[in-house]
């Protein structure tokens, strides 16, 4: 094909009934000299070629944290990732797909069902430490579950496939936990008002999910660029070294 | 083969997991009622975590802060079209419903000395006193709160990737209105068909502004779920033609188009409006509503001196220059609207960000300020005046965004989190206690109509693809009952949405269950034609302008007339609208806001007017006014009075 520099040469990955299936599907940029995001190729694409095509997104300014896509097999917010001639958009692998680029998300947050740390009827007028703020910035794009030991057991370590029939049911919440569900934790055991106990149910709830995994592992990568290693899953370990 | 259909049964419904949706979840379940919660976006994804993240409380700032005050404020602002019980309630629980925020996990800062949570240090214009609190993270950090207060409470079941499509309503029964029994869901990740037995629903699902689309500033999700789903149902729906628009959305390029860039007071005191041949089309900027912005914009564009991508240029040039208060300017600029200067430093590039060159811009579709009508419990209402629950839907309750009624015409910034607050866990308590202590009788049969409609959609043949129409209905919108409108528009926007009605049934959707995007693709674009129609048949009948809804072809409604409000209802295939009086604010307030305005616009010309030495010394001192202590500039609220000075004398 000859090179055109009003187009960009992309691969979209298709998720229908199991099946996968590569398209090659040319972008037509829309002015002179631009670099489309992730997401502009998958509206065109949805517009012109696959009317159908399935894919998240919400508020297109990395806020929302719902459109994250895999471009080139690592995790990116697709509002903000631009794209290059021969990229590949695919599903993030970690989660398992529903269709197209659409996964499965809702596996994470129900491990956390009925979780409850907070001291009722406390002086609510506390300064939470700024450690509490910078967890709070996660936008809960997913991006970190990338090379997760921890989040590789609920599928037997490997990446779920959609055509494998034992995958675990995302209703009841997966058993194992992801730097995500550890950022929570950890975000609770920050905050002023939460109790001694309640402290106590938030580290036992880390070591439930698996934090053990952590002790060997180099690290996770934060979507938004929040440090989790130092934020999160040392003063985890730190705090469960005896418990582990 | 069939989608199949599930049954299940709950006290409470709550469609919507933003903020308006997890504050009247956990409400409900307090009460011991057993809550579903039904999203269509992924858990928390809505536009309360992706606002500013600024939240109206009460004597956060000032302890004469009493609620009369802050009723009448919001009222003022609103144009006198707000209902005094709603202004009233937001004012009397704004405390009370923030706190619960705060148990969910919220953390401003404190102020110490008066033991409460610490409100910017001035009033937010429109604001008469300062009761805005900021917080790190901005919505993110209620996204958090939301998050928490849906996860930790056992009694609340949650479904996410699942779309509330109608609700369920007993009309048999002539001696009373109608009754909520119900709602029908597509569970997308499970391939199912949920049918509900509850007696009562919380309609928490959000805006219309994606009917704008790319001309919006906030979540794709907005597709007026909220306002079809009611209209369907039969209630009645208040103020539909006051939508917010900004006027200084980016244009381009295409990745950021729609997103904020700025506010009329962030273009300052030299700001001006150009159309594409230079020619200033708007002055004193800063001091402008956001309407006579758009205005200015929209009418350069349908005279054929628009902007390459349809918009006109915000020239801020003229503040930079100066050498004293030059660079106070830029630190203004970037204070301010910090996330709206990232936005076009982004877009537009190094020269723009250093504002030697303007700015191209163009209105985006923000907030819905009319909605479901209902009283301060959030319960549906009918008849006349402020309505009555015997005339609304038994059952029906919305909040947030869904709702009408508070805002009248217009919007004080930083309030929104606190209508979701307030009326949320308001709506989510009264809900629980009609379930709990009502009689419900399950009638499955009365389902059979809406299952049989909505699973025979699947497999339906045809030549066009939803998003096409959507696309159309999008442009449409924009054209006819957008920023601007004219009684031309609005009925070629009648026409329009008859043309596309035609097309409906030669939609094709695929007979797959789990994630069929052209099936929610299809639910989408219903909800947002009945959103169009709504806004075309309340700005029909407001002929003239008054806060968000701008005619080209009609004069302002004078500030001296007496206050009214347009409701709509569907009442089987008839569609009828109607006018109710509010009462107004007393004339001595209304003269008093009208020489204000004078003033301010009268000290902008003679500013302007100086020799450029002199202008340069005046501004460094109001830049050094404005900013703080610590050299930074407070930061505003879009879609805040703030953001548009002119806007809080548009009574």
């Amino acid at each position: 094909m000859t090179k055109n520099t009003n187009s960009l040469n992309v691969n979209i990955v298709t998720v229908r009934d199991g099946k996968e299936t590569t398209v090659a599907f040319t972008y037509n940029k829309r002015a002179e000299k631009e670099k489309p995001m992730a997401l502009d190729v998958l509206m065109q694409a949805q517009s012109e070629v696959i009317p159908d095509l399935a894919f998240r997104y919400g508020c297109r300014a990395r806020n929302c944290g719902v459109c994250t896509i895999d471009i080139n097999d690592r995790p990116r917010v697709a509002c903000r990732a631009r794209v290059k001639d021969g990229d590949k958009l695919s599903a993030i692998a970690t989660l398992p797909v529903l269709s197209d680029l659409v996964v499965r998300r809702d596996g994470i947050a129900r491990q956390m069902r009925g979780l409850k740390t907070s001291a009722q009827g406390n002086d609510l007028n506390v300064d939470a430490p700024e450690v509490y703020h910078d967890l709070t910035s996660c936008i809960e794009c997913y991006a970190c579950l990338d090379k997760c030991p921890m989040h590789m057991r609920n599928f037997a370590d490997k990446l779920p496939k959609y055509n494998d029939n034992n995958l675990p049911n995302a209703s009841e919440g997966y058993i194992h936990g992801n730097p995500f569900s550890l950022l929570k934790l950890e975000r609770l055991r920050n905050d002023p008002l939460t109790s001694d106990q309640g402290k106590n149910i938030a580290l036992n709830k880390a070591i439930d999910l698996g934090l053990d995994a952590c002790v060997e592992c180099p690290g996770c990568k934060c979507g938004v660029g929040i440090d989790l290693k130092n934020k999160v899953i040392k003063p985890l370990l730190k705090a469960a070294k005896d418990k582990l | 083969m069939t989608i199949e259909t599930e049954w299940l049964s709950y006290d409470v419904i709550v469609v919507g997991s933003g903020g308006a949706g997890a504050q009247a979840a956990s409400a409900a379940a307090e009460l011991g009622a057993s809550v579903l919660l039904v999203s269509k976006d992924p858990l928390g994804a809505s536009d309360t975590k992706i606002s500013e993240g600024l939240a109206t409380v009460r004597e956060s700032g000032s302890d004469d802060d009493i609620e009369e005050v802050l009723s009448e404020n919001i009222k003022l602002a609103g144009g006198d079209l707000p209902i005094k019980k709603l202004t009233d309630t937001f004012s009397k629980y704004s405390k009370e419903a923030y706190d619960k925020y705060r148990e969910h996990g919220l953390r401003p800062s404190i102020n110490k000395s008066k033991n409460r949570p610490q409100s910017l240090p001035l009033a937010m214009g429109g604001h008469n006193r300062n009761r805005s609190v900021g917080h790190e993270n901005h919505g993110v950090a209620f996204g958090h709160a939301n998050w928490d207060a849906i996860i930790k409470e056992k009694n609340i079941d949650y479904l996410e990737d699942a779309w509330f499509l109608d609700l369920v309503v007993d009309r048999n029964n002539k001696s009373t209105n109608p009754v909520i029994i119900g709602g029908l869901i597509y569970d997308a990740s499970k391939g199912v068909l949920l049918a509900i037995n509850s007696p009562s629903v919380i309609i928490a699902s959000g805006g219309l502004s994606t009917l704008f689309f790319p001309k919006t500033d906030t979540m794709r999700g907005n597709t007026g779920d909220s306002y079809a789903i009611a209209l369907r149902a039969g209630a009645d729906l208040v103020d539909m033609e006051q939508l917010q628009f900004l006027p200084f959305c980016l244009a381009s390029p295409p990745s950021y188009e729609g997103l904020l860039a700025g506010e009329p007071s962030t273009a300052s005191y030299l700001g001006v409006l150009r159309d594409k041949n230079g020619k200033i089309i708007l002055n004193g900027v800063h001091l402008r509503t956001r309407a006579a912005c758009s205005e200015a914009i929209m009418r350069a564009v349908e005279d054929g001196r628009g902007s390459p991508n349809g918009g006109a240029f915000l020239d801020m040039t003229a503040n930079k220059e100066l050498p004293k208060s030059g660079p106070y300017f830029m630190k203004y600029l970037q204070d301010s609207l910090p996330t709206a200067y990232i936005n076009a430093r982004q877009a537009l590039g190094k020269e723009a960000a250093k504002v030697e060159v303007a700015w191209e811009v163009r209105p985006g579709a923000h907030y819905m300020m009319g909605g479901i009508r209902v009283n301060d419990d959030g319960a549906s209402v009918g008849g006349d005046d402020e309505g009555s629950v015997k005339h609304g839907i038994s059952g029906l309750f919305a909040a947030g965004q869904a709702m009408g009624g508070l805002f009248g015409a217009n919007r004080l910034g930083s309030t929104s989190l606190t209508e979701l607050a307030v009326f949320g866990s308001r709506a989510g308590a009264a809900a629980a206690k009609y379930s709990l202590n009502n009689s419900f009788k399950v009638n499955k049969k009365l389902f059979e109509s809406y299952i049989n409609e909505y699973s025979s959609l699947f497999g339906q043949k045809g030549s066009i693809a939803s998003n096409i129409l959507r696309d159309d209905i999008q442009k449409e919108s924009w054209k006819k009952i957008g920023p601007v409108r004219t009684a031309k528009g609005i009925k070629e926007m009648e026409d329009k949405i008859k043309e596309i009605e035609t097309k409906l049934n030669n939609i094709s959707i695929p007979n797959y269950f789990i994630w069929n995007q052209a099936f929610m693709d299809f639910v989408e674009l219903k909800n947002m034609i009945c959103s169009a129609k709504l806004i075309g048949l309340a700005a029909k009948e407001r002929n003239g302008s008054i806060g968000g809804h701008v005619r080209l072809d009609a004069k302002n409604i004078s500030i001296f007339s007496r206050p009214y409000s347009t409701v709509v209802h569907k009442n089987n295939n008839t569609y009828l609208v109607k006018k109710l009086n509010r009462t107004r604010t007393p004339l001595k307030n209304l003269i008093y806001y009208k020489i204000l305005e004078k003033k301010r616009l009268l000290e902008a010309r003679f500013l302007s007017m100086l020799p450029k030495n002199i202008k340069d010394k005046k501004l460094e001192k109001k830049y050094k006014d404005i900013m703080s202590a610590s050299g930074k500039a407070p930061e505003i609220m879009p879609g805040g009075t703030e953001g548009a000075i002119g806007e809080t004398t548009s009574v």
